[in-house]
This record gives structure tokens, sequence and C-alpha cells, in this order.
């Protein structure tokens, strides 16, 4: 090995395990997910030496998204992809196996995103997949500005470095699913309480028990077509009136500002 | 969790639904925990319901805590760890005065609190305790903590099924048991014209001062046997 390439090969050595606690460390308490995939972006293409690089991601509706790209031109040529319902990251996205293509002036099997690729500068492709087990959350796409393949360890580098990312992003799904559900029990128990208090008030102003408060405070709601929880918060706040409720006359509408909320 | 651990779990709380579903939890963690006794209690905010208790004792321990807002059970909930006190000491009682005290004439030497929590989201506080003093084998620290973690999703999911804002016919009891003590500061409020929470605050000092259980204080006001006054704090 010349002194250069030993030089070189120990430079992405360093880079390697740099990358790794670089990312490993996002990950500790609250990262952002998208900075992380954005490190990953920028790392490969400097590791792998590739000219640029691309993340998609699926939403939730299984849509296939560019959530991140080194240069501008890469994500055009990710969304030309989606588009087109061709290319490497979509067949490696099906498949969940990586898929590269060394040069595509030769024969592929993307006749509209070769020469795509091809005008952008881009004659060599891979594509691997971010997943993990059974799920496929998305891929890594790299393009070269030269017609030639990456190796078989600069492929696995790109795997492991897709892993890491995939760690990453199913973490954050996982907390966000945490913070929605937890949200949704503490609404409930809220409303409960709510509503009580809103008995209570209503009982006390009006002198009857709180079964009677009760069906005083549905009727409410029924009769202004809102929402039972919506009222008795309104009363405890102090925006909705006891006294429109304990006559038991037709509420006024709401005010605008509030329907606009 | 190691799949021995989880399947002991999963048989003895399986079992305790077989019972009485809330009832049951309690029961099961006494069992599986080897403790004197268990209370299980949802948490939102400043707002808080029991689930289930093993014993009536356990529910008096529960509710003083609710009544004075401080405890072992509201430390591990805001801290989001579990709060171990292996002898009510004078450090114990100078952290929870007032609880100290009634633990201890309850008979009670050791409370553990672990929070029901999953990546952030806080929904809870199991509390257990032992009649002697001294702290948890390490292995009834991880069966705890294990219990903690298949209770929080055992919540989460009851609640998971429900409609939006309608809370699980499962986890009703948690918020029935307290339905008067929220009726009586609604009731309160209109009485002293003050805010709702200032008034669940006073009903608080009302209990603590007479020595009361709160949810008693709370029926005598619904029942229109107690009123109180601007000066009762």
């Amino acid at each position: 090995m010349s002194i250069d390439a030993e030089q070189r090969a120990l430079h992405r050595q360093a880079l390697t395990a740099t990358t790794f606690v670089e990312i490993v460390d996002a990950l500790v308490d609250d990262f952002d997910v998208i900075e992380v995939l954005t490190v990953l972006t920028a790392r490969s293409v400097e590791l792998l030496e590739a000219a640029a690089a691309g993340i998609l991601l699926v939403d939730t509706d299984g849509q296939l998204r560019v959530i991140g790209a080194s240069t501008e031109q890469v994500g055009l040529l990710e969304l030309f992809q989606i588009q087109n319902d061709e290319g490497p990251c979509l067949d490696c996205f099906r498949t969940g196996t990586g898929v590269s293509h060394a040069d595509l002036s030769t024969p592929s099997p993307w006749p509209q995103f070769a020469p795509e690729s091809l005008r952008a500068g881009f004659p060599s492709v891979c594509a691997v997949p971010l997943r993990l087990k059974d799920l496929i959350l998305g891929c890594l796409n790299l393009f070269m500005a030269e017609p030639v393949a990456l190796s078989d360890a600069e492929i696995a580098l790109a795997q492991a470095l897709a892993d890491v990312a995939c760690i990453a992003i199913v973490q954050d799904m996982a907390t966000r699913d945490a913070a929605i559900r937890e949200g949704h029990l503490q609404h409930a128990l809220n409303s409960r309480i709510v509503i009580e208090q809103a008995k209570g008030m209503i009982a006390e102003r009006v002198g009857i028990d709180m079964e009677e408060a009760f069906a005083r405070l549905r009727g409410f709601a029924r009769s202004s077509n809102r929402g039972l929880t919506e009222v008795a918060e309104g009363i405890v706040a102090g925006s909705v009136a006891v006294d429109s409720i304990t006559h038991g006359r037709r509420p006024p509408p709401p005010p605008q500002a509030a329907r606009q909320q | 969790m190691t799949t021995d651990r989880s399947l002991r779990i999963a048989v003895a709380f399986a079992r305790a639904v077989t019972k009485s579903p809330a009832e049951g939890l309690c029961s099961a963690c006494v069992e599986l925990l080897v403790v004197s006794g268990a209370g299980v209690t949802v948490m939102g905010g400043t707002n808080s319901g029991p689930l289930c208790v093993s014993s009536q004792r356990m529910a008096t321990l529960e509710d003083l805590q609710f009544t004075m807002g401080i405890g072992p059970c509201q430390d591990a909930f805001s801290i989001g760890r579990p709060v171990h006190v292996p002898r009510l000491d004078g450090s114990a009682v100078q952290r929870w005065p007032s609880f100290v005290d009634e633990a201890r004439e309850a008979g009670i030497g050791a409370v553990f609190a672990y929070p029901l929590t999953t990546r952030g989201a806080k929904i809870g506080v199991l509390t257990l305790y032992q009649d002697g003093e001294g702290s948890l084998s390490s292995s009834q620290h991880d069966d705890s903590v294990a219990v903690a973690r298949v209770l929080t999703e055992t919540v989460l999911s009851l609640q998971d099924a429900a409609p939006a804002g309608v809370l699980a016919e499962g986890l009703e009891n948690a918020m029935t048991y307290r339905a008067e003590v929220h009726q009586a500061s609604g009731m309160v409020s209109i009485q002293l014209k003050i805010p709702v929470a200032e008034a669940m605050l006073r009903i608080r000092a009302h209990a603590f001062a007479q020595g009361l259980p709160i949810g008693v204080v709370a029926a005598d006001i619904v029942a229109r046997r107690l009123r109180l006054t601007d000066d009762s704090q």
C-alpha cells in the first residue's frame, strides 16, 4: 500500500469510528431524528467517497418520502424515483435488500431513472435498506460520480450506518407513540374530573343532587351542540356561566373566538 | 425482561384478572413481589386516582398521600425513578412529615414506589408497603421494575381501546373512587367564590387538619352536612 493509500485507509477508519460514536451519542435522551439522519447522509458521503446521499422513509400511509439529501440535486433525483415509481431506492425498499448498479449507461431495470441519474452526473448508484427485522422503514441511497461499483466492504459499512439510523428512527417512533398514548389517558382522566367538578358547581348553585346536575349539564351540552367535556371545562374555567345552565334556557351560541379554537 | 420473569408475571396477572379486574391486580402484585401490601395509582398532572389497593390499610395510606399531595408516590412520579424508603427514619420524616407518622401508626416499616413509565411518558405509580423495615432484595427490585412495566402497558392498552376522551371501563374505578372529591370541589368553589383548584386545596387542608380521610370530608360536603367557611383553612 502506498503511503497515500495507507493514510486514507487510516483516516477512513477514524472517521468510521467517529461517525458511530456521533450517532450513538445523539441517541441519548432527547434527540432529533432528523439531525441524526442528516449526520448519516453527510458521513456516508465522506466515508464511502460517494458524490451524494439521500434518505427515503415510509410515512404512516405507506408512502415513501425524501427525508434527507446531501445535495438539492439528489433530493430531486429521489423525488423523481417516487413520482415515476421506479428506481434503485424503490426496489430496495420493496425487497428489503441492497440494490446497486455500477454503470447506468449499460442496461438497467430503470429505463426512466437511469438517464435522469446520468444527466445529474451519477453513473453509479447503491441503495441499502433501513430495516429492523421485518420492518422496512426506508432506504439510504448513495450516488457516485464515477461508473465504479462499491466494494462489498463498503456496502457492508453503508448497511451498518443504515442499521444505526434505523435504531434512531424506531426509538423516535416509540417515544412519539408513548407520548400520544399518555396524552389520551391524561385527556380521559381530566375529562372525567372536570365533569364531576362542573356537576358539583351546578348542584350547589341550583340546590339539586349530582344526578340532576349531570342531567342538566348533558341537556345543555346537547342543546348547544357541544361536547359534554367542552361545556364542563367552560363552566370550571368560568367561560360558561353556571347560571346559563341552571335556568334551563336555551344557551346563546358560543362566541366566534371560542368556535375557531 | 427475561422470558421466565415475564411468564411468571403474566400468569399471576391472568389468574388475578379472572377474580375481579382491578382488585386482582394489587393482590397479584403482593403475591408476586412478596410484600405486605400494594397500591396502583393512575396519575395525570396533579390529579390521581387509585386503580386498586390490596387492602383497606393501603387505601388509607394512598389516600393520605393524595390528601397532602406529598409522599414517596408523588416523588417517584415526578422524578420518574423508583423511590426506596427502607426505614421510616428521621430523613423520611423530614421529607414527608405527616405521611411517615401515619404510616408508622398503620404498622408500616418500609415503602417502595415505582413509577409507571415508558419512554418519557408517565401514567402512575406502583407503591409497595412492607410491615417490617429493610430493603427489597435485588430480585424483588427487578421483579417490581418488571411488574411496573407490565402495569404501564396494561393501563395504556386498556385506554387504547376506549374512544377518545372517554376513560376506559377498566380504569373507571380510578376515578369513581374520587368522584365525590371533585364534586365537592365544584360545590366549594361556588360557595366560597374561588377557583375549583383552590377549592380542592381547601378540602385537602380541612381533611388534614381534622385528621379525616379526604373521601369522608368530600362525602359530607356533597351530602350538605358540612360547609367550609372562608376561614376554615
